[in-house]
């Protein structure tokens, strides 16, 4: 294997969005700096400026139909990589937003936090290109980085420490894990290169499979799927809110863009042997995860448990292994990121005023602030699958996907999750609607904040109602998925 | 041609929902307006639609078509045929009726109003939805405004607010509560029933998307070129009949019903009973009957089995409850029997009658539930004992009630007499064992009702009622005379009805019985007053 890399002016094209964020983080540290004294809210608009900049740049690459590979294949910019870099910016962007508030409430460091942010999102602009199995380790650990830093960021909160340290430990286990299993790979197969581990000559060697299953089981740590989900609950609760928000969806995302890499096209042609193990993990990922979300008293540990559910729910399109599989992954997604970080501001919003996050907290909302109390309905029901909100349409579409595939038990098991899910979202709407306020002051909600809210429950409803530019959108970026299904043919 | 006038009638009230959500809660005049006029543009409109429906031509018609998703093969295909005129027309009307009914709703008006706009639209949906993922949409949008309406606005029972012990109170048991149940436990239980009667559905629905080979959810494509497998057509059946039955609710599916019907505020009963429950039997038609015709006539069976348990079981339990809202209740689960017989039967008058004994019924509860919630707001109790001599203090509602009486009942010159007579004619030659106890149940129905009549407004007058006063000359009695001229003027004058429905039943039993048994039906077999040499529907795609 030999490293003859060239770089043209075209690959630094392709770059720029990586580029441009590097710089927009060196700026943002300096004026950090330099500004002792000064509105560190600046440097979150300044940021958010930043961050649309190079929303514009993905967008005119995926309009001229950029696709190219850089670093001899090791770096991929195809419209799967453009949608993802794009899905990454806008949940930076939206946690900007609903952090700006957030943070002057933290004792110090509030510049850093911002730097930190863009730093984990710079990390997952890379992961979501990554074609070699090298590259998504470093990538994985670059974006986690940040993570470890975010999350204990109130450090003299020691639940905060410890959602912090939980973080750390496994991340860390979790790298060992998936170094280990590129090793073994490796050594199999002899390259790092997916399209060549995708075109090796013989089959499925023991040393081969053990280094398949570490890989998976650490991407399956990384995006909290059951039976890796331990460090989930504590960490979201731990975790400052908005910190827990961008971690529910933002490496979520960029680690399917990984699995889907990983899975569909290096290992698709064995798809027959790994579609039972993903079938598992999202039948126990669902079921556990809605069970146990039933228990919660806490509201953010309750998305905790809600979100294994939710990406037990987005495994259905991975072990659907299609083309209309990925499609229905991306498209879920999309409904998440508004309707999980839709949900996240809300709490945001109400804990700063109450500062609690009890479900209880919550009772009477509808009294306080009509507003936050119908887009929290909105949200809710969209996690939950309700027509005419988007996750429902995600949800049927992943149905149909696994369903195509003839993966009825896993079709029935899903279905029977979108009752169970349905109970503890209504408990919440119950607290929210139904029970009298226990101190009726009204909420009042920051514009900024504000914005975030309507602007993602408008996005819920848009996706719900008229997805059909955005399905366009989805179908067009699982282009090199499309062989998929012929490749597994006898 | 294209006509916009389903689509109107559609999203009048969703539009109306949309302009109150800007609207503050303090013009309460303003909000009433919008929910007025939003729900008048419908219920003008059906009317129009069930005069302007060509039955000689029968079919779909009214039909709009636009694609909204090529990926999955989904159109929002809206259109009516015979059998959802009557059903949008019993809509409109109850939804309208129920703006009224819910005048003097103190707490959160506007919101109420909302969610109870939100609810008739999607009902109304169903039942113009010619695409299944639409019809599905829309069939699972009912339940949350549902739930909603329920909990916040709902009632308790007495059983459960005379609990003393507090800690009993907040763990009430989900399957055994013996009437003591919270207005939250009943709006829970009603939405988790539902909702997963609606996935049961909702994978019989899938079953058929991806087996049938067409990449489409379009209903008229599939019942005509679809190719099910033959070994998972009674599976997908199965999966249709008892998803979709839940909500009708047929007996052993029905234990969410009354308790939803007797926690909910006056108006939501009222949609509820009145046509949220026969979205259960009409998607059952459409869905089952229209793309299955051939496992339909094997397994229908099951349906004429069920209605007996359904009639019997819902009659002899509303006689014994004390709840007047829960006699309804339970009134209405066991006439939902009825509807299941002629729907059995599958022949043109029995289906026909069905149909038709769905809007009557719609007509009965609706008034019922109106009455028996006018009563709660002057009262505060459901409770029949603590009730009575309300003749001397509400002598319009009482006249009001004897109507409604009649009607459930099913006596002549109201529509329900109809639809019962054409049920029982029809099952007759196939079903006679049901028939006998149907005809039974009829009898039971009078017995309930006249006890509740009796304990309502005869005897002493109760301390609870000293306060209470007749229906205001206008906003309360409108609803009233609405439902109640249209079940005389419908029990008088049925001959367009009855031409619409036939219209549609006629293609859709021939195609189930196949054409030879069609042709051999005794002359009799066509509706009374139907036209000689009305056009028999030409067949479509039946071996």
């Amino acid at each position: 294997m030999t490293f003859a890399v060239q770089m043209t002016p075209a690959d630094l094209w392709a770059l720029l969005p990586e580029l441009l964020l590097s710089g927009l983080l060196c700026l943002i540290l300096t004026l950090d700096i330099i500004k002792l004294q000064g509105n560190k809210r600046l440097l979150a608009h300044l940021s958010n400026l930043g961050l649309l900049v190079i929303l514009a740049v993905i967008a005119q690459m995926a309009v001229s139909g950029v696709d190219r590979h850089l670093f001899g294949t090791m770096f991929v910019v195809d419209r799967l990589a453009l949608f993802f870099k794009a899905f990454v910016i806008i949940s930076t962007i939206m946690i900007i937003a609903i952090s700006v508030d957030y943070t002057e409430t933290l004792p110090a460091f509030r510049g850093e936090y911002y730097v930190l942010v863009l730093f984990s999102a710079l990390g997952m602009l890379f992961m979501v290109s990554a074609n070699d199995l090298l590259t998504m380790f470093i990538t994985l650990e670059f974006s986690t980085f940040g993570f470890y830093i975010l999350v204990a960021y109130q450090r003299r909160d020691p639940a905060s420490s410890e959602a912090g340290l939980k973080l750390f430990i496994l991340g860390a286990f979790t790298a060992s894990l998936i170094a280990f299993g590129i090793s073994l790979i490796y050594g199999e197969t002899g390259t790092l290169l997916f399209d060549q581990i995708a075109r090796r000559s013989h089959g499925l060697t023991p040393g081969l499979v053990i280094g398949f299953l570490l890989v998976l089981a650490g991407l399956g740590f990384k995006i909290g799927a059951a039976p890796f989900h331990s460090w989930i609950p504590d960490t979201y609760q731990g975790a400052p809110t908005p910190v827990t928000a961008f971690l529910s969806i933002a490496p979520k995302g960029a680690a399917f863009a990984v699995l889907l890499r990983f899975l569909l096209s290096t290992f698709g042609a064995d798809k027959v042997h790994w579609i039972g193990l993903l079938v598992l993990l999202s039948m126990l990922s669902m079921t556990y995860g809605n069970l146990v979300a039933i228990a919660q008293g806490n509201i953010k540990r309750l998305l905790a448990y809600s979100g294994i559910a939710q990406i037990g729910n987005i495994l259905i399109g991975l072990a659907a292994a299609s083309k209309t599989g990925s499609d229905a992954i991306l498209f879920y997604l999309l409904t998440y990121l508004f309707a999980n970080l839709g949900a996240f501001a809300v709490i945001i919003a109400v804990s700063q005023q109450t500062s609690g996050d009890l479900i209880d907290d919550y009772k009477g909302l509808n009294r306080r602030s009509p507003m936050l109390a119908a887009t929290m309905l909105i949200f809710l029901l969209s996690l939950a699958g309700v027509p005419p909100l988007a996750g429902f349409i995600g949800k049927l579409y992943l149905f149909v996907a696994a369903a195509q595939e003839k993966l009825f038990a896993l079709v029935i098991v899903g279905l029977v999750n979108v009752v169970i899910s349905l109970y503890y979202y209504m408990v919440v709407v119950k607290k929210i609607y139904v029970n009298e306020p226990v101190d009726s002051t009204p909420l009042s909600v920051p514009p900024l904040m504000k914005t975030v809210i309507m602007g993602s429950a408008a996005a819920v409803l848009i996706l719900g109602i008229y997805p059909r530019p955005f399905l366009a959108l989805v179908t067009a970026a699982t282009q090199i998925f499309a062989g998929v299904n012929a490749a597994s043919l006898p | 041609m294209t006509s916009h006038l389903i689509s109107l009638i559609l999203f009048a009230p969703f539009i109306g929902a949309g302009l109150l959500m800007f609207i503050s809660n303090r013009q309460r005049t303003l909000v009433r307006a919008v929910a007025v006029a939003s729900t008048a543009i419908s219920f003008v409109l059906s009317f129009y639609l069930l005069y302007a429906y060509n039955y000689q031509t029968g079919g779909l018609q009214f039909t709009e078509q636009y694609v909204w998703s090529k990926e999955l093969g989904i159109s929002f295909y809206l259109g009516v045929d015979g059998i959802s005129v009557p059903l949008v027309l019993a809509s409109s009307i109850l939804v309208f009726c129920g703006v009224f009914v819910s005048w003097h709703i103190g707490d959160r008006l506007k919101e109420f109003y909302m969610f109870l706009l939100i609810l008739a639209s999607a009902t109304m949906g169903v039942y113009v939805s010619l695409d299944l993922f639409f019809l599905y949409f829309f069939y699972e949008m009912s339940v949350i405004p549902m739930y909603l309406l329920l909990a916040i606005w709902g009632s308790h029972t007495k059983g459960y607010l005379e609990m003393t012990d507090t800690a009993k109170r907040d763990s009430i048991g989900f399957l055994f509560n013996f009437a003591k149940n919270s207005k939250e436990y009943a709006a829970m239980k009603l939405t988790l029933f539902l909702s997963a009667g609606a996935v049961v559905a909702l994978l019989g629905i899938l079953l058929i998307y991806t087996t049938s080979g067409l990449h489409t959810f379009s209903i008229p494509e599939l019942a005509e070129h679809g190719h099910i497998p033959a070994n998972l057509r009674t599976l997908i059946w199965l999966l249709i009949f008892f998803g979709f039955a839940s909500i009708a609710p047929i007996w052993p599916l029905h234990s969410w019903s009354p308790v939803g019907h007797a926690a909910a505020p006056a108006a939501v009963s009222m949609l509820h009973a009145g046509v949220l429950m026969k979205l259960g039997h009409f998607s059952i038609i459409r869905v089952a009957y229209e793309i299955l015709p051939e496992t339909t006539r094997t397994w229908v069976v099951v349906a004429a089995i069920l209605c007996v348990f359904s009639i019997v079981y819902g009659g002899l339990v509303a006689y014994f409850q004390r709840d007047t809202k829960y006699v309804i209740g339970y009134s209405s689960s066991s006439h939902m029997g009825y509807i299941f017989l002629g729907m059995a039967a599958l022949n043109v008058i029995s289906l026909t009658g069905a149909i038709l004994y769905m809007f009557a019924h719609a007509l009965a509860t609706g008034m019922l539930f109106a009455m028996a919630g006018f009563i709660y707001d002057q009262t505060h109790t459901r409770d029949i004992p603590s009730l009575g001599g309300l003749s001397r203090k509400m002598p319009f509602i009482m006249g009001a009630f004897i109507i409604a009486l009649a009607a459930s009942v099913g006596l002549p010159a109201t529509v329900n007499f109809i639809g019962e007579l054409m049920i029982v004619i029809g099952s007759w030659p196939v079903y006679p064992v049901q028939t006998v106890i149907a005809l039974l149940g009829i009898a039971l129905t009078m017995g309930y009702l006249m006890r509740m009549f009796r304990g309502l407004f005869f005897g002493e007058l109760s301390s609870s009622s000293a306060h209470a006063h007749d229906a205001s000359p206008f906003v309360d009695r409108l609803p009233l005379v609405i439902m109640m001229a249209c079940s005389l003027y419908f029990g008088f004058f049925p001959s367009q009805f009855i031409h619409v429905i036939s219209s549609g039943v006629e293609p859709l039993v021939a195609k189930i019985q196949g054409v030879a048994e069609v042709v051999s039906l005794p002359p009799s077999g066509s509706p009374p007053g139907s036209p000689p040499g009305h056009p028999q529907e030409n067949p479509q795609g039946i071996p």
